[in-house]
């Protein structure tokens, strides 16, 4: 089971669940962004409503529906609720099945077909990677695991829009919420002592991870990243409208080679956005397949 | 495996039956599977269960789990009987009874992940029914809860030689079918499909418990199709067999989608990625649902 993204609201009892203003705004935000609160985890997504409410003084989930869907801000607030439900995204080792799903299926699937071609060069990217926790990460698992990769080398591009984010990336100084899931092991292996409360990535670290600034709605610059085996692009298509995320999820398809992946947010899905990929399923993960060319189906191990 | 091998199977399969585990009711129970619901009435159910104290507790345990959503809580079989309906009710007694009838030393899959796995199969079963538009939302439930009755005859009958299969299965991270036929040259499929045959079990039930690891064809039975679907999700979101598998699930293109498309319009619609979400979220209330009813504490 995938860690829950934060901790259960501290005052469950609070909202009344069974309001169907909360049903509208769960199927506004899936509809929206693509992000799916089911049934279960709608206590989160009231508690994160109220915090929202609060703010702009709406007294009941209907009238904060509103501010959603008829005010004249309401792709504003839209976006302040989005950044309330994916608050606190991103920690090292955030998903922990993605890594799995890799080194289980995924890169020998991949190694196979690219070993056949003469390749031995495996490139990734993380596509809006924030202040870098999702590539360190990334980096730190493919150096955990060079039995698997056997003497292939592989490049991971980091990028993102946010330029103080890139630099936050860059620096690679982290607090006990971004290592809350890394382990003593490799802390002492990837990590230098900062200062009392914090740590720094090491140069080796540093070296494996490519920084960019991309804005993934850049026809010109996206044209120009080729040869993709694994897209990680968590959490950030949830703020484009349908027609940019369809045209950024096109992007990506070109991207990636052939038989390569794409991962969303945990949370996220392309229902309805676009059926170029494959919907594939992990142990506790899925991830998004662009098939070969001449693919007919059938099914796989 | 030859004829004779599977006739010596079929004995020892046999010997299940006089198994002193075994729950009074389950004959009777049995017997009623057959009817169609129409010949049902609700005092005979009740009767039944009532026969059976431990069971008539478990089954209200059951029924009050946020599993079966209804009006008022349950306090009895009656009750039990007439919120649910009798087909839920059936299954809850005959997911009961197959739990009872493994002795508490012979569980070699965990009781508990078992149970997960088989209730997780159910209700995704069922909701895929209900979303298609499938006739019988809940004979899928039942189908989804003893598909894997097998596992239970495994356990049993061949002891400490499945054990070796889970171990097997667990550290290749193969399918447990694939680690049952290296070890056993047979598997779970097989040995429940022959207790589904010595109990009389509806031809439809024991069709899935026999192919739901063998849909090649697009002619297969809706009912094998869904329980093939819902075991495939359930493996991949933490409701398997309680060891890391190295699958991946392309349901889009697995033959049980292919098959049901052609008869269900209403799967092409289908939110996959939703779907899993749902079941992910669920997760809690099968564990509950599973420690509360089946896992015994004594």
């Amino acid at each position: 089971m995938p860690v829950s993204a934060a901790s259960p609201a501290p005052a469950e009892e609070a909202h009344d669940l069974k309001d169907p203003a909360y049903l509208k705004i769960r199927d506004l935000i899936y509809h929206i962004s693509g992000i799916y609160q089911p049934d279960e985890k709608l206590y989160l997504l009231a508690s994160r409503c109220a915090q929202r409410m609060n703010t702009v003084h709406a007294k009941t989930p209907s009238e904060y529906l509103d501010h959603l869907t008829v005010r004249g801000n309401r792709d504003a607030e839209l976006r302040m609720l989005l950044n309330e439900i994916t608050i606190g995204e991103t920690y090292m080792f955030r998903s922990v099945p993605q890594l799995d799903a890799l080194r289980s299926v995924i890169l020998p699937q991949i190694m196979q077909a690219k070993a056949s071609m003469g390749f031995k060069r495996l490139r990734f990217w993380s596509a809006g990677c924030s202040t870098g926790e999702e590539p360190y990460t990334l980096a730190m698992f493919l150096l955990e695991n060079q039995q698997l990769l056997n003497g292939w080398t592989f490049d991971i591009l980091a990028t993102d829009l946010n330029d103080r984010s890139l630099e936050a990336a860059k620096a690679g100084i982290y607090g006990e919420y971004a290592l809350r899931n890394t382990t003593d092991a490799l802390r002492k292996k990837y990590f230098t002592t900062h200062d009392a409360k914090r740590l720094q990535a090491s140069d080796t670290l540093k070296s494996l991870v490519h920084f960019d600034r991309v804005n993934l709605s850049d026809d010109s610059k996206m044209t120009f990243l080729k040869g993709m085996d694994v897209i990680f692009c968590c959490n950030v298509l949830i703020y484009f409208d349908l027609n940019s995320k369809r045209k950024v999820v096109q992007h990506f398809h070109a991207n990636l080679l052939p038989s390569g992946y794409l991962f969303l947010g945990h949370a996220e899905s392309l229902f309805q956005v676009t059926d170029i990929f494959h919907l594939v399923h992990f142990p506790g993960t899925s991830a998004y397949w662009k098939p070969p060319i001449g693919y007919k189906g059938g099914s796989k191990p | 495996m030859n004829a004779e091998s599977v006739e010596t199977l079929r004995h020892k399969i046999r010997s299940i039956d006089s198994v002193p585990s075994m729950p009074v009711i389950i004959r009777p129970l049995l017997e009623m599977l057959q009817r169609p619901l129409e010949k049902l009435n609700v005092a005979d159910v009740v009767n039944l269960i009532s026969c059976d104290k431990s069971l008539a507790v478990q089954c209200v345990r059951m029924a009050n789990s946020p599993l079966f959503p209804r009006l008022n809580e349950v306090e009895n079989v009656r009750s039990a009987v007439v919120a649910l309906g009798l087909q839920r009710v059936q299954s809850i007694v005959l997911g009961c009874s197959l739990n009872q009838i493994v002795p508490a030393d012979k569980w070699v899959l965990e009781m508990s992940i078992f149970w997960r796995h088989s209730l997780g199969c159910a209700l995704v079963s069922r909701k895929i029914a209900t979303l298609i538009g499938y006739a019988d939302p809940e004979k899928a439930y039942l189908a989804g809860l003893i598909h894997d009755v097998g596992i239970l005859v495994n356990s049993m009958v061949c002891h400490e030689k499945f054990r070796r299969c889970l171990q097997l299965a667990s550290s290749e991270k193969i399918t447990l079918v694939e680690a049952e036929e290296k070890c056993l040259g047979f598997s779970h499929v097989l040995t429940g499909k022959i207790l589904a045959e010595q109990w009389n079990l509806p031809q439809n039930l024991s069709r899935v418990i026999e192919y739901h690891h063998a849909v090649s064809d697009t002619e297969t039975e809706a009912l094998v199709c869904l329980v093939r679907l819902s075991d495939l999700i359930c493996r991949v979101r933490d409701l398997g067999y309680g060891y890391y598998e190295n699958i991946a699930v392309d349901l889009v293109n697995e033959p049980a989608w292919t098959a049901l498309e052609a008869a269900y319009s209403g799967l092409k619609d289908m939110d996959g990625a939703r779907l899993l979400l749902d079941v992910e979220a669920s997760m809690d209330a099968i564990i509950k649902a599973v420690d509360d009813v089946f896992v015994t504490k004594n």
